[in-house]
């Protein structure tokens, strides 16, 4: 790990300030920073611990709740009013990491979670996303745990949030601050694609802070489950996951949100899917049909191509289990 | 590679000294200050003189006599002495030095680390002495006496980016001065000797650095020490009161909830916080809620049993 | 008094354990030690062009930089040549053999200091074509130099007239990948020089002594003047077992200082620079007659090594005496890949050999159309065919017979995808475990003090968690007649009574019967000591060596057991779990049940790693371990972990020594994984013979 100075400011205001200065990096729990500052993929000048702010409060209102970026994934999933209201969502985290680990990372930090991708994580390998321009090593290497659709030969790397996928799924909204003002954006706009330049991971400008996240009640959001199948039982990244949502009114759904984790380079939603549910009875079949549809552009790799399958059953189950068919 | 110096052997006159007396912390911090030293340690007082190595039990030697290194009988005194017969280190003090020759010790290792003057008298001094076969001979004469001021505290001059924080650790605060970039593991592993916590990994993927945190269970590995001063933090050291062992600990005993040991202070701190966060409600929630810490031992149904059994103790 | 063996007795030192006071290696205090850390190479293979390490040097806290250049020659980082040793790599050259290599050292005042200089340090490589497995390799198989038993190849009666007799042939490639051991405790030293010649090692290993002597050789002083000292060893399943580079790189680095150096391994160092389990294809051949006897085995197995060293992954062992088969052949070849040299990893041999065989019987119940137990009975070896030899002992019925009863067995369908519960798919599967029983001479030295009237036992043997400080401790206290609490074991230290590593099993079999001989002799010397003697209080001293008797070369000597699994599978989602195990095993006299049930277990555990989860993968165009770290190197967590059954079958001994044991440590994880792989094709009529099997093989 490089040397760095170390500030800890304890007003808004302050921080802003010093994440606008060259080189500096906001910690939050430090599981995704540490570890990569460990590693030195990381090399800030300047860290900008969060910890001094009061941005962890969970406020349940009529209409919605709003989670400060700072709350921990813990404080999160263990919610009452988020367990009744948006269930995904605490499934989604309970389902992520381990105890200690959600103890520590925070709603913003994972929203900002870097991906797993071994290349990206060993400096000897060349990678896009550490250094543009380098090439990509997992594009021609070992790719089981790549992506099978949003990437290009430029980076498959998987975005590795449980959390995220089941805030896509809820149409959530991040709210940003910088020292010229504060803007709110879907997270649906939060991530992109690496495209031809993997180093950008999100729309998030140098100088902004993740202040909250917004969730809206929606009729879809209390009928909402998260399915994820990984190589172990607990505590690893998934192979494929699904956030799914249905609002179901008499004997048809009218409306659905689909998302999918582990095999895009952003959390992935799913419209196609969505759509062919809309107007159809919530049956076995109806989902299993328009799982189907989902990652029709997919473009696997050698390694990777069984996650496509994988992903369209996820999506049938998590589907089934919203749904109420068993 | 240059030729290290011979074995180094440190003397010390300490009245009302024993191996039976000293406290096993005692005897730990002298070990290793001897390590450091790469040095054997001759001690003597009215109850006699003895030999030890940093790894051997003490051992009973011929009377050096104090005389000889020009002690009186009201001092105390430390010497460094290496093989060439080279004294490097002396300190000699009217008020008894028992309970502190760790501290004493301690500042023999700063100051020859420290690559300064030889830190003794004001001018060398003359003795002679056969300890056990290893022969002693300081060549300058001097009649002075060793210095009666204690060694200044090896105060390292702050280094730039290093910062003073203190850690609440087990109910005790550790004033530090560290890099930020000092890990809480490595702080309390390197700095403050709390080596219950373990490193299995170093990056938030074995559990074995568990410790608690305001009363949460999170991995010291990835926690910065200095974004947690002010707070409580809990180790494994900390969690008996009074030679007492917690519920958790005595379970694991008794279901032997470990085999080589390594990952079980991380086990029983996350076991811990399990049980009083009530999530240990049924056996596929504790292996789901433990399953940041792995055992590679495979004593998995073992820990299982120990905190079921901790669990059904407690309520 | 009830004796103290055979008694489920709580682990001695599990207090120390459980209040973070038992000192590991990397745990010794010392006073301002300073930090080493390995720079490895990034190349597979290749050499150093140049090394720029003046950055580094220049950093704050840096007290050294050792290079191929600067690095002081040693005597001997290149072996005798036995099977139990490996090459080193000392920064002596600069011939890259394999990815993350050592290419440097960096010592500083702290371990932050020392990890932010080695980022500093640039190499230039001139890089080489590398082979990074196995099947590149296939067409340069060849025939070791030595096995640490027995020879590569082996062979009885004809094969080919056995195969061509036979009704029912299988015949199929099995393949284990490299895996790598991950015990939690990374591998550590610290090495403290007093003078130029005396050196003390507090060093994480299995063997004490095998790191005494390497060290002295490679710094050419004697053997005495090198102290080994490791209180509690955090695991070790057969990396810790030699000594390797990062030791001699520590003491090499105290010395250039001239002060005590602590070098830790990282956690994605494990997967270079301490071995691995290297990757076999096992190509099997059985022939049955119409009933299921056997009338043909063959058991050809490629396993890995590297390109500067030899090292046998022995899977074929096993095969030689499993079954009654009058026509058998094994060899064992080796192929060069770019890569660290393998070394032993749980079970070496008999856990990656059982699983194909095993697989194999399995296969070949199915083609005679008999329950696989009842298939394992007609081929009951009443003998070692191969050696020619009765067994000391074999309960291997009665293992079958107990475990099947309490897993319900009976109630197994037999054909495939015939057992389903909601979207999960029921497989029943089982295997055959075994693993030799040997014993090695070794020291042991006991000390009445008549101070406190307790008794110190000493022997230069370790505990990796196996439980020897608590079996030692009971067999001292029976053989000197004493309540447990009178005794106090100490092991882990070159100063003691020498003993070998502890490795194979053989820790309880080897070290226990110098243990008791020495308690044995000392309670005949205290029984002899006249009220005159006993006046004078001093201590009384018995050291006894134990040999190996000439009894046990004419008897095969095996532990042997039988593993029933139960797999469920989500019929839509492919996720695997195991969920239940009932093991039985006859492994000779039981010293402590409690302690041998969580040896036992933990075998398992390592065989649900095995069947299903680890696989160390190298990126082939640079030998670069890809699943580098515990997220993507998976091992079981407790999730994964089902309740797990074994029976501890009664079983005596009095071929094998004087204690009756046979081992324990390993015979867990084998079969284990090929009980798991049958439940797989029982579940899903899908047989997988590569493991890991991962849910994408069975999509």
């Amino acid at each position: 790990m490089n040397a760095f100075s170390y500030v800890r400011p304890t007003s808004e205001a302050e921080a802003l300030r010093a994440l606008a200065e060259p080189g500096a990096v906001a910690l939050a729990g430090g599981t995704t920073l540490v570890d990569l500052m460990r590693l030195d993929v990381m090399r800030p000048a300047r860290v900008v611990d969060l910890g001094g702010l009061p941005l962890d409060r969970i406020d349940a209102k009529t209409g919605g709740i709003s989670i400060g970026a700072l709350a921990s994934n813990t404080a999160v999933a263990d919610h009452p009013e988020i367990r009744a209201r948006f269930p995904v969502l605490a499934e989604a985290i309970d389902a992520g990491a381990s105890g200690q680990i959600r103890n520590m990372a925070s709603v913003g930090g994972n929203l900002l979670q870097r991906t797993r991708c071994s290349y990206f994580r060993d400096l000897a390998s060349p990678c896009n996303k550490r250094s543009p321009g380098a090439g990509c090593a997992a594009f021609d290497g070992y790719t089981r745990m790549h992506a099978v659709v949003g990437g290009s030969q430029n980076c498959i790397a998987v975005n590795p949030s449980d959390m995220c996928v089941a805030l896509l799924a809820l149409d959530a909204v991040v709210r940003i601050k910088s020292a010229t003002g504060e803007r709110a954006i879907p997270m649906s706009e939060l991530h992109v694609t690496p495209d031809d330049r993997p180093n950008i991971e999100t729309t998030l400008k140098p100088g902004e802070l993740i202040t909250a996240v917004e969730l809206r009640d929606a009729p879809f959001a209390k009928r909402s489950r998260y399915v994820k199948v990984r190589d172990r039982a607990s505590f690893a990244f998934a192979l494929a996951s699904a956030a799914v949502a249905l609002d179901i009114e008499g004997t048809a759904i009218k409306a659905a949100r689909v998302a999918l984790g582990g095999v895009a380079t952003k959390p992935w939603r799913e419209q196609r899917v969505e759509q062919a549910l809309v107007g159809k009875r919530p049956t076995q079949q109806t989902f299993d049909a328009a799982a189907k549809l989902a990652l029709a552009d997919a473009a696997p790799r050698p390694d990777n191509a069984f996650k496509v399958a994988l992903a369209r059953r996820v999506i049938a189950r998590a589907l089934a289990l919203a749904g109420g068919v068993s | 590679m240059q030729d290290a110096p011979g074995p180094c052997r440190v003397v010390a006159f300490v009245r009302g000294w024993s191996p039976d007396r000293a406290g096993v912390l005692e005897l730990e911090r002298v070990r290793a200050h001897l390590r450091g030293l790469s040095a054997e340690l001759v001690f003597e007082s009215e109850h006699g003189t003895w030999l030890l190595r940093p790894d051997d039990e003490p051992h009973p030697i011929e009377r050096l006599g104090r005389t000889r290194f020009r002690v009186d009988d009201e001092e105390d005194a430390v010497f460094v002495i290496e093989a060439s017969g080279a004294v490097r280190f002396a300190h000699c003090q009217r008020t008894p030095i028992a309970g502190t020759l760790a501290p004493a010790l301690q500042r023999a290792t700063d100051v020859m680390l420290a690559q300064a003057p030889l830190h003794f008298t004001r001018r060398a001094w003359l003795t002679t002495c056969v300890v056990s076969g290893f022969a002693l001979v300081v060549l300058s004469a001097c009649k002075q006496k060793p210095s009666r001021e204690e060694p200044e505290p090896a105060v390292r001059a702050p280094e730039a980016g290093e910062v003073d924080i203190v850690l609440d650790v087990n109910g005790q605060k550790h004033p530090l001065r560290i890099e930020p970039r000092v890990s809480l593991l490595d702080a309390l592993r390197e700095r403050l000797l709390l080596t219950g916590t373990k490193k299995g990994c170093d990056m938030g993927q074995c559990g074995a650095c568990t410790v608690h945190v305001a009363g949460k269970r999170v991995l010291s590995c990835l926690t910065l020490a200095v974004a947690v001063q002010g707070k409580p933090i809990t180790t494994i050291e900390g969690v008996a009161k009074m030679g007492e062992l917690h519920p958790l600990q005595r379970a694991f005993c008794e279901h032997d909830g470990m085999q080589c040991g390594f990952c079980t202070p991380g086990q029983i701190m996350s076991g811990i916080a399990i049980l009083d966060e009530k999530r240990a409600t049924d056996d596929d929630a504790i292996r789901e809620q433990m399953s940041g810490n792995i055992c590679r031992c495979g004593a998995y149904p073992n820990i299982l049993a120990a905190i079921k059994a901790a669990r059904g103790g407690a309520s | 008094m009830k004796p103290a063996i055979g008694a489920p007795i709580d682990r001695v030192d599990a207090q120390r354990k459980v209040t973070g006071t038992a000192t590991y290696a990397a745990d010794t205090p010392v006073t301002r030690v300073a930090h080493a850390v390995i720079v490895t190479s990034a190349i597979g293979k290749g050499s150093l062009r140049a090394l720029d390490i003046d950055a580094a040097r220049r950093a704050p806290g840096v007290l050294a930089v050792l290079a191929h250049g600067n690095a002081p020659r040693v005597k001997a980082d290149r072996t005798s040549g036995g099977p139990n040793e490996r090459v080193l790599q000392l920064l002596q050259d600069d011939w890259i053999h394999y990815a993350d290599q050592p290419i440097a050292v960096v010592v500083a005042d702290t371990l932050e200091r020392a990890q932010g200089a080695a980022s500093l340090i640039v190499p230039r490589y001139e890089t080489a074509a590398v082979v990074a497995s196995l099947e590149q390799s296939l067409p340069t198989a060849f025939e070791p130099k030595a096995m640490v038993h027995g020879a590569p190849d082996s062979s009885r009666g004809s094969f080919d007239i056995g195969l061509a007799a036979a009704k029912h042939v299988v015949d199929a490639t099995y393949e284990t990948p490299n895996e790598n051991h991950n015990p939690m405790e990374p591998h550590a030293t610290i090495a403290v020089w007093t003078g130029s010649d005396r050196l003390t090692l507090y060093d994480a290993t299995q063997g004490i002594f095998g790191v005494r002597q390497r060290i002295a050789e490679v710094f050419g002083i004697p053997k005495e003047q090198v102290r080994v000292i490791d209180q509690f060893v955090g695991g070790g399943f057969g990396c810790k077992g030699t000594p390797w580079s990062h030791v001699a790189l520590c003491a090499m680095a105290a010395k250039v200082v001239n002060r005590p150096v602590k070098l830790a391994v990282t956690r994605q160092q494990m997967f270079s620079l301490v071995g691995h389990r290297p990757h076999t294809s096992q190509h099997i051949q059985l022939g049955a007659d119409p009933e299921g006897k056997l009338t043909a085995i063959r058991h050809a197995v490629i396993s890995e090594t590297s390109s500067f060293d030899e090292f046998v992954e022995p899977s074929a062992m096993q095969t030689r005496m499993l079954y009654a088969c009058p026509n058998v052949i094994t060899t064992q070849r080796l192929v060069r890949v770019d890569a660290p040299t393998p070394t032993f990893q749980r079970a070496p041999g008999e856990s990656s050999g059982t699983f194909a065989i095993e697989s194999a019987m399995d296969e070949l119940a199915y083609k005679v159309g008999i329950d696989p137990i009842e298939l394992r009975l007609r081929n009951y070896a009443e003998r070692d065919e191969q050696e020619n030899k009765p067994f000391s002992s074999k309960s291997l019925r009665e293992c079958y017979q107990q475990a099947a009863a309490k897993f319900g067995w009976n109630r197994r369908t037999p054909k495939p995808r015939s057992m389903r519960d909601g979207h999960e798919l029921v497989g029943y599967g089982m295997a055959t475990a075994t693993y030799p029983a040997n014993q090695w001479p070794a020291g042991a030295r006991a000390t009445y003090r008549p101070a406190d009237g307790t008794y110190l036992v000493q022997a230069g043997t370790q505990d990796l968690g196996t439980g020897t400080y608590t079996i030692m401790t009971q067999i001292a206290a029976d053989a000197l007649g004493v309540p447990i609490e009178r005794v106090r074991f100490e092991l882990g230290d070159t100063a003691f009574p020498e003993a070998p590593v502890s490795g194979g099993s053989t820790t309880a079999s080897t070290v226990g019967p110098a243990v008791k001989d020495a308690c044995t002799m000392l309670r005949a010397k205290l029984a002899a000591l006249t009220p005159a003697d006993r006046a004078v209080g001093q201590a009384v001293v018995a050291e006894a060596k134990s040999e190996v008797s000439p009894e046990r070369k004419k008897f095969a000597t095996h532990a042997f057991g039988a593993d029933f699994v139960e797999v469920r599978i989500d019929e839509d989602l492919g996720m695997i779990r195991v969920a239940r195990v009932v093991a039985a095993f006859a492994a000779g006299k039981i010293l402590n049940p409690k302690t041998a049930n969580n040896q036992f277990v933990g075998g398992i555990v390592w065989g649900i790693g095995m069947a299903l989860e680890e696989d160390t993968v190298r990126d082939r165009r640079t030998g670069r371990v890809v699943t580098r770290d515990l997220a993507d190197y998976h091992v079981p967590v407790h999730a994964d972990v089902p309740a797990i059954d074994v029976i501890q079958v009664d079983e005596v001994d009095t071929v094998v020594n004087s204690l009756g044991t046979k081992g324990i440590g390993e015979i867990g994880i084998t079969g284990i994984t090929a009980a798991i792989a049958n439940a797989v094709f029982h579940a899903t009529g899908t047989r997988v013979r590569a493991l890991p099997i991962t849910l994408d093989k069975i999509a």
